[in-house]
């Protein structure tokens, strides 16, 4: 599904170069739930931009989905993006201006579905998150619970072949991201593959396997215990 | 396309729009009617005058002593005039076309108050002012030098012949034939009638800015006063080079009149539509100007709406769009404020346009000139919006993870 073998990543500028992954090998398989931990500055989100196809990387291979990453156009990334990664952040991202329903929509139309599939699929994702009722509001209407609910919803409504989150709690208080996780464990348990990236080490505790990152590498990559 | 979800968006954050589309509406509004007022400017500044333009000069001859020879001149002049070379003809004349001032009568069929009179330029000249200015007849014969009549000084009354232009003939006989006004009698004023021996295609009065211009009368009178105007004809490319040459001729040989400077027949309509020139130049700057202010207008938005929407684009790229579907959102967006603002453009210049016409009788606007604005105020949105767009497409999705 994901596979990343040494995998290096820098950024430079005039003065200085910043080596944000150092030869990171990692391997997520169909139906898993990885959490990646780290500190601050350990290429927790570099990881996740070069894993979500939002960045290039420098060195080493990345295969998802058993397509090679290293030489896509622009546009080839952004056809991979859509079809198989469905992204969870942790602000939410959804755009102010549009209503649930739109917002659900964006992947969508870029997916190109027509307009009746994409009433079905915008319909059933609401209703799964439980924002069915809700799709004429505007995101400033919503909690941020419920608007990390129709984060979800629109991550979900393309059937990607993965999840990829980014703190998606960290925004909220800590009620409110129990029923957020309680949702991913529920998606998860559809057989959804999830790949979390977080430094809540609780909430890693609620994957099945947890990589830790330190200075751009893995440190470890452990089983949770049954 | 995203249609649906822009307009709606757009519906939530309509300050920038609705101020872009009335900026691009008042834009219409004034450049399609300033450039309708040109090309109707544009259209009158080309209108032939009838005369051979390019091959003619005329200049003026105003004798001031008080036993001034006026015939002696008037034939001394048109000998030295006629032999010089390089000079095709010349004629003394009353007035010359797109001069600014001259004679005008009023012209009818009948005698008699009772009958309404047609305004009229009244031209005066020899049997040698038809080749002389180049006027095609359409009808009839030229004059001869039998029909030719001397004018003096506080002379009244008209000749028994005369040539009338095709537009004076169509306001006298309306709907005849050129041929079928030929020996018809006009009266000039109320003296005697004269028999029309001719019909002009065109010969232009000298006001440009009159409604009547292409309505003249030629009478054949060798003019016998002081005061005369010299219209010279040359050989082709001879005219400027003739000019300094002529009036240095006509001055040295006779003392006792002084000889106005030369000007050529295109200097002529340069001056006589000077005032169209001057307004059609204003307005074209007014057009410009404000087609470029709108313009900015247009890229200060959607730069504004680039930089407001930094991780939205992001976030959007992050979900699969491709930087054209980002640049076509940014395009699409645009589109749609512009078709909204030329929309109540296309309305504002049709109702300015009415009010033109019924306050200042300005003419009825082609709505051609309607669409062609809409056209160009499109195509002005469309460029102006690429350059933010261009940037917006240059916006990482690697945005939309960003924390700050």
């Amino acid at each position: 599904m994901l596979e990343m073998r040494d995998v290096s990543k820098i950024y430079r500028t005039d003065a200085v170069q910043t080596h944000a992954l150092r030869g990171v090998s990692l391997q997520v398989s169909q139906g898993e739930f990885v959490a990646v931990v780290g500190p601050s500055g350990s290429g927790k989100t570099t990881f996740l931009n070069i894993a979500g196809l939002l960045e290039t990387f420098d060195g080493g291979r990345f295969l998802l989905d058993g397509n090679d990453t290293a030489n896509l156009s622009d546009s080839a990334r952004s056809k991979l993006r859509n079809e198989k990664i469905g992204f969870i952040f942790q602000g939410f991202n959804l755009i102010p201006d549009l209503n649930v329903f739109d917002n659900v929509d964006v992947p969508l139309r870029y997916r190109g579905f027509k307009a009746h599939e994409r009433k079905q699929r915008i319909e059933r994702v609401l209703e799964l998150v439980g924002l069915h009722q809700r799709m004429k509001h505007l995101p400033a209407q919503l909690s941020g619970g419920q608007q990390q609910r129709v984060a979800i919803a629109r991550a979900l409504a393309g059937e990607p072949r993965f999840l990829l989150a980014d703190e998606p709690t960290g925004n909220l208080d800590t009620q409110t991201a129990l029923g957020v996780m309680q949702l991913l464990d529920e998606i998860h348990a559809g057989g959804a593959t999830i790949v979390m990236v977080t430094h809540d080490d609780d909430l890693a505790q609620r994957a099945q396997r947890c990589v830790t990152m330190r200075d751009g590498a893995v440190q470890s990559d452990r089983a949770r215990a049954a | 396309m995203e249609f649906g979800p822009i307009l709606r968006s757009l519906a939530r954050n309509k300050t920038g729009a609705v101020l872009i589309a009335l900026q691009i509406a008042f834009t219409m509004t004034v450049v399609v009617n300033a450039y309708f007022i040109i090309g109707d400017r544009q259209a009158r500044m080309q209108r032939p005058s009838g005369v051979a333009e390019e091959t003619l000069f005329h200049l003026g001859s105003a004798g001031y002593t008080t036993n001034y020879d006026a015939v002696g001149s008037l034939a001394q002049d048109l000998q030295l005039l006629r032999s010089t070379p390089g000079v095709v003809d010349a004629v003394a004349v009353n007035q010359i076309p797109l001069d600014s001032s001259g004679w005008s009568s009023g012209a009818k069929t009948a005698p008699g108050n009772e009958h309404q009179s047609v305004p009229t330029a009244m031209y005066m000249g020899d049997h040698r002012t038809v080749a002389t200015f180049g006027l095609k007849l359409v009808a009839g014969r030229d004059f001869t030098e039998a029909d030719v009549r001397d004018r003096v000084p506080n002379m009244r009354g008209w000749p028994d012949k005369l040539m009338v232009t095709q537009a004076l003939a169509a306001q006298l006989w309306p709907d005849e034939a050129p041929q079928a006004v030929l020996g018809r009698s006009v009266y000039i004023g109320d003296e005697a009638p004269a028999t029309v021996i001719a019909v002009i295609e065109k010969l232009q009065a000298p006001w440009s800015g009159w409604s009547q211009v292409e309505q003249s009368v030629l009478v054949p009178e060798k003019l016998l006063w002081p005061s005369v105007n010299y219209m010279v004809r040359t050989e082709p490319g001879q005219r400027d080079a003739l000019m300094p040459l002529v009036e240095e001729a006509l001055a040295t040989s006779n003392t006792q009149r002084i000889v106005s400077a030369p000007e050529s027949m295109d200097d002529t309509r340069k001056r006589s539509y000077a005032l169209d020139a001057g307004v059609s130049r204003i307005l074209t700057v007014v057009m410009v100007l404000l087609v470029a202010i709108t313009a900015l207008g247009v890229i200060g938005l959607v730069s504004f709406s680039v930089r407001r929407r930094v991780k939205q684009i992001g976030t959007r790229r992050a979900l699969g769009a491709t930087r054209a579907d980002i640049r076509r959102y940014f395009l699409l967006e645009n589109f749609i404020i512009t078709s909204v603002g030329l929309v109540m453009g296309a309305a504002l210049t049709v109702g300015f346009n009415m009010w033109t016409v019924s306050a200042l009788g300005f003419p009825k606007i082609d709505l051609a000139y309607v669409a062609g604005g809409m056209l160009l105020l499109w195509v002005v949105g469309l460029l102006a919006a690429l350059g933010p767009a261009q940037r917006a497409c240059a916006i990482a999705p690697a945005v939309a993870t960003r924390t700050v």
